[in-house]
C-alpha cells in the first residue's frame, strides 16, 4: 500500500520531468496559438458571410466570404491536426481531399457541402476556450519555471554583483491575489517550491487538455463518415489503377529499349560475322564478335536491372537487409537504422523499399548532402515508418518534383501518407508512414 | 542501292549503316527520328528508306506514320518498316495504298544478313518483303473474314510466301519442291481467288492483297 503511494506520488511529481510533457506543452503554446488565431478568422468570415448575403444584394460577397471561411478553416483545422500528430503522437487521418465541381455553380455546391471542412469551422469555434485554458497551462509553467530559478538568480546576482538583488519578484500563476515580492534569498526557497508545485500542476493541466483537444481533434478533422471513406477509396483505388498500368508501360519500355534493342545488335553482329567466316579477314569477324560479346552482356545486365526493378531479390530478406543493400549502393554515405518487431506484408515491404530507393536517388541528384540516414520501425504494433533524412540543401517540394508526388500516390493507395520537411538550406526529412498491411 | 536509315537507337542504326555498307550499298543518311527521314529522303532521294516504327518524341508510331508520308510524297522509294513488334493494323495501314515497294519485317530478321539485304532490295526494286509473322497475323485476321476457306493447306503455304515477297523460284527452294509444281499451285490459287490470267506480277500482288485485305 505505502509502496503503491510511493509510486503514484513518484509518477506525478516527476510529470515535469516527462518527454510526453515537454510535448504537450509545446503543442499547448503553438496550439493554443493557432486556435485563438483560427476562432478569430473563421468567425469574422463566417459572420460577415452570413450577415452580407442575408441581404440579396449582398448574396454573391456572402457566399464568396462562407467560401473562402470554408476553405480556411480546412486549413487551419488541418494545420490542428498535423500539429497533434507529430506532438502528441496520435495517428489521427487525413480527410479525404476536396473535389472540386465543375463550373461555378459546381465549385460553389461542392465548396458548401464540404463536411470536413465544416467539421472544421465547428473545431474551430469550439476550440476558444480549449485555447484559452491551453495558453493558460503554458503561463502556468513558465511562472513555475522562472520561480524555480529565484535561489538561482540570487546566488547569480551575488556572485556577479557583489550583493543581493535586494528583492525579488515571485510569479504566482493563480488570476487572483497577484505577485509578490521576497527580500532575502531564504525566502527564494519558498518561492522555487511553489515554482516546482507550479510546474507539477501545469504538467498535469497540459495532459488533461491535450487529451481533451486530441478527442476533438480526432472527432471534427478525422475522415468520419462512410461516404467520406468511400470517397477517399476510390481516388486511391484509381491512383493503385494508375499505377499498376504506369508501371508496366515502363518495363515494356526499358525492354524495348534495353534488353530487345541489344539482343537485336547482337544478332545483328552475329550475322555479320557468320557471312564473314570464310573471309580470311578474321580481323573483322573477331571485332564483330566482340561486338555481340558486348551486347549480349549489356542485354543481360539491362534484364538484371529491369528484374531487379520489377521485385528486388533482397527484398525477401526483409526490409532490414533490402534497405542496408539500398544503403551501401548510394552514391551519398548512407546508414541504415531498423527496428522492425512484426514483419509488414509483402505489399508494403514493396513500397517502402521503392520509397526509399526513390528518396535516396533524390537526394543524391538534388541535395548535395554528405550524408543520408535511413531508419525504419514499426510503432504501435500498426504502422511502419520510414525516415529518410540528408543533410542537404532542402527545397524539396512534393507539389513540384514528379517524383515525390509519384510517391505520395503511391503511398496513398495503401492509406499510408508522406511527410516532406525540407526548407531551403536543409535539412530534409522525409517520413513515410504505411501500414503493417495493405 | 541507296539507303536512309531511321532508327532512335543508335547502337541499332551504327549496325545497320554497317551491315549494308559492308554488302556494298551506300547509306546517305542515318537519323533518329520522323521528322529528319522526311527531310533526309527529300534531300537524297534513295531507293528505299528502313523506318523503325517507335521514335521520339512519343515513341509510339512516329514512324509509321512518315513511312505512310514517304509512301505519299515519295512513291518512288520503298519503304522497310523494321520493329520489335508487328501489329496489324499497322501492316493494314502500311498496305492500303498497295503492297508495291513496301516491306515490314521484324528487327529479329537482321540476324540473317542475306535474307535482310535480299528483302531490302526487293522493296527498293519495287517488291514486298512481309516478315512472316505480319504474314501471318494478316493469315489468322483474314482467316476470321473466311477469305481463304477454299484453298488448300498448301496452297495458303504459296501464298504466304508470296505474300513475303518471294518469286516463284524463292518458293520452290523455301518448301523444298519443283518450280513446276509452284507454278501448279499459284495457278491454282488465281483461280480460286478469280484472277484473270494477265501480267502474271500484278496477278501475284492482287493475290496477295485480296488476301491480306480478306
Amino acid at each position: 500500500m505505502e509502496e503503491e503511494i510511493r509510486r503514484v506520488a513518484g509518477i506525478v511529481l516527476t510529470a515535469p520531468l516527462a518527454r510526453r510533457t515537454r510535448r504537450e506543452l509545446l503543442y499547448c503554446g503553438l496550439g493554443g496559438l493557432a486556435g485563438v488565431a483560427g476562432f478569430g478568422v473563421t468567425l469574422v468570415l463566417l459572420v460577415a458571410g452570413l450577415t452580407v448575403s442575408a441581404s440579396v444584394l449582398g448574396t454573391v460577397v456572402g457566399l464568396l466570404l462562407l467560401t473562402l471561411a470554408l476553405r480556411l478553416s480546412r486549413r487551419i483545422g488541418s494545420l490542428h491536426r498535423r500539429l497533434g500528430n507529430r506532438l502528441l503522437g496520435q495517428h489521427v487521418e487525413t480527410p479525404p481531399r476536396f473535389q472540386p465541381g465543375t463550373g461555378i455553380l459546381g465549385r460553389l455546391d461542392r465548396r458548401l457541402r464540404d463536411r470536413a471542412a465544416w467539421r472544421s469551422v465547428w473545431y474551430n469555434l469550439v476550440k476558444l476556450p480549449v485555447s484559452a485554458l491551453q495558453l493558460y497551462a503554458v503561463v502556468i509553467a513558465a511562472c513555475g519555471l522562472y520561480d524555480l530559478a529565484d535561489p538561482m538568480i540570487w546566488l547569480f546576482s551575488q556572485q556577479y554583483r557583489g550583493r543581493g538583488p535586494g528583492s525579488l519578484a515571485v510569479w504566482q500563476p493563480l488570476p487572483f491575489g497577484g505577485d509578490f515580492t521576497v527580500h532575502s534569498w531564504l525566502a527564494t526557497v519558498p518561492a522555487a517550491l511553489l515554482g516546482a508545485a507550479s510546474l507539477v500542476a501545469a504538467a498535469w493541466a497540459v495532459r488533461g487538455i491535450s487529451a481533451a483537444d486530441r478527442a476533438l481533434v480526432r472527432g471534427l478533422l478525422g475522415p468520419r463518415t462512410m461516404a467520406e471513406r468511400v470517397s477517399e477509396l476510390e481516388r486511391t483505388r484509381t491512383l493503385a489503377v494508375e499505377d499498376a498500368a504506369a508501371a508496366l508501360r515502363r518495363v515494356e519500355r526499358d525492354l524495348h529499349d534495353g534488353a530487345q534493342m541489344r539482343l537485336a545488335a547482337l544478332a545483328m553482329n552475329l550475322g555479320m560475322a557468320r557471312e564473314k567466316l570464310e573471309d580470311p579477314d578474321s580481323e573483322t569477324v573477331k571485332e564483330l564478335i566482340d561486338a555481340a560479346h558486348r551486347n549480349a552482356v549489356d542485354a543481360l545486365a539491362d534484364l538484371r536491372d529491369l528484374a531487379r526493378g520489377i521485385h528486388p531479390p533482397v527484398l525477401d530478406a526483409g526490409l532490414a537487409s533490402a534497405l542496408a543493400s539500398l544503403a551501401t549502393s548510394s552514391a551519398i554515405p548512407a546508414s541504415v537504422t531498423a527496428d522492425i518487431a512484426t514483419r509488414p506484408a509483402p505489399a508494403i515491404e514493396t513500397i517502402a523499399y521503392f520509397c526509399a530507393a526513390e528518396l535516396i536517388a533524390n537526394a543524391t541528384k538534388h541535395s548535395y548532402a554528405n550524408e543520408i540516414k535511413i531508419n525504419i520501425h514499426t510503432e504501435r504494433g500498426s504502422v511502419l515508418r520510414l525516415v529518410i533524412s540528408d543533410d542537404g540543401v532542402g527545397g524539396a517540394d512534393v507539389s513540384r518534383g514528379s517524383g515525390l508526388s509519384g510517391l505520395v500516390q503511391r503511398v496513398s493507395t495503401v492509406d499510408g501518407r508522406l511527410d516532406v520537411s525540407s526548407p531551403g538550406g536543409g535539412p530534409t526529412t522525409v517520413t513515410v508512414e504505411l501500414p503493417l498491411h495493405a | 542501292m541507296h539507303v536512309v536509315i531511321a532508327e532512335d537507337a543508335a547502337l541499332l542504326r551504327e549496325g545497320l549503316t554497317r551491315l549494308l555498307e559492308d554488302r556494298g550499298h551506300v547509306v546517305s543518311a542515318a537519323v533518329p527520328d520522323g521528322d529528319a527521314l522526311l527531310a533526309a529522303v527529300a534531300e537524297h532521294r534513295p531507293d528505299v528508306a528502313v523506318v523503325d516504327i517507335r521514335m521520339p518524341p512519343t515513341h509510339t508510331d512516329e514512324g509509321l506514320r512518315a513511312a505512310l508520308k514517304l509512301r505519299q510524297d515519295f512513291p518512288g522509294t520503298g519503304v522497310l518498316m523494321f520493329s520489335q513488334y508487328v501489329e496489324t493494323s499497322y501492316s493494314a495501314q502500311l498496305l492500303e495504298g498497295g503492297a508495291a515497294g513496301v516491306g515490314y519485317l521484324l528487327k529479329d530478321r537482321v540476324a540473317n544478313v542475306a535474307e535482310f539485304s535480299a528483302a531490302l532490295e526487293r522493296v527498293a526494286g519495287g517488291g514486298t518483303a512481309l516478315d512472316p509473322e505480319v504474314v501471318s497475323q494478316l493469315f489468322r485476321a483474314s482467316r476470321q473474314r473466311g477469305g481463304l476457306a477454299t484453298l488448300t493447306p498448301r496452297e495458303r503455304q504459296v501464298l504466304a510466301l508470296m505474300a513475303e515477297g518471294r518469286s516463284n523460284a524463292g518458293i520452290a527452294a523455301e518448301l523444298v519442291v519443283s518450280g513446276g509444281a509452284v507454278e501448279k499451285h499459284v495457278a491454282s490459287i488465281f483461280a480460286k481467288l478469280g484472277l484473270p490470267p494477265g501480267e502474271s506480277d500484278n496477278r501475284r500482288v492482287l493475290a496477295v492483297l485480296r488476301y491480306l485485305g480478306g
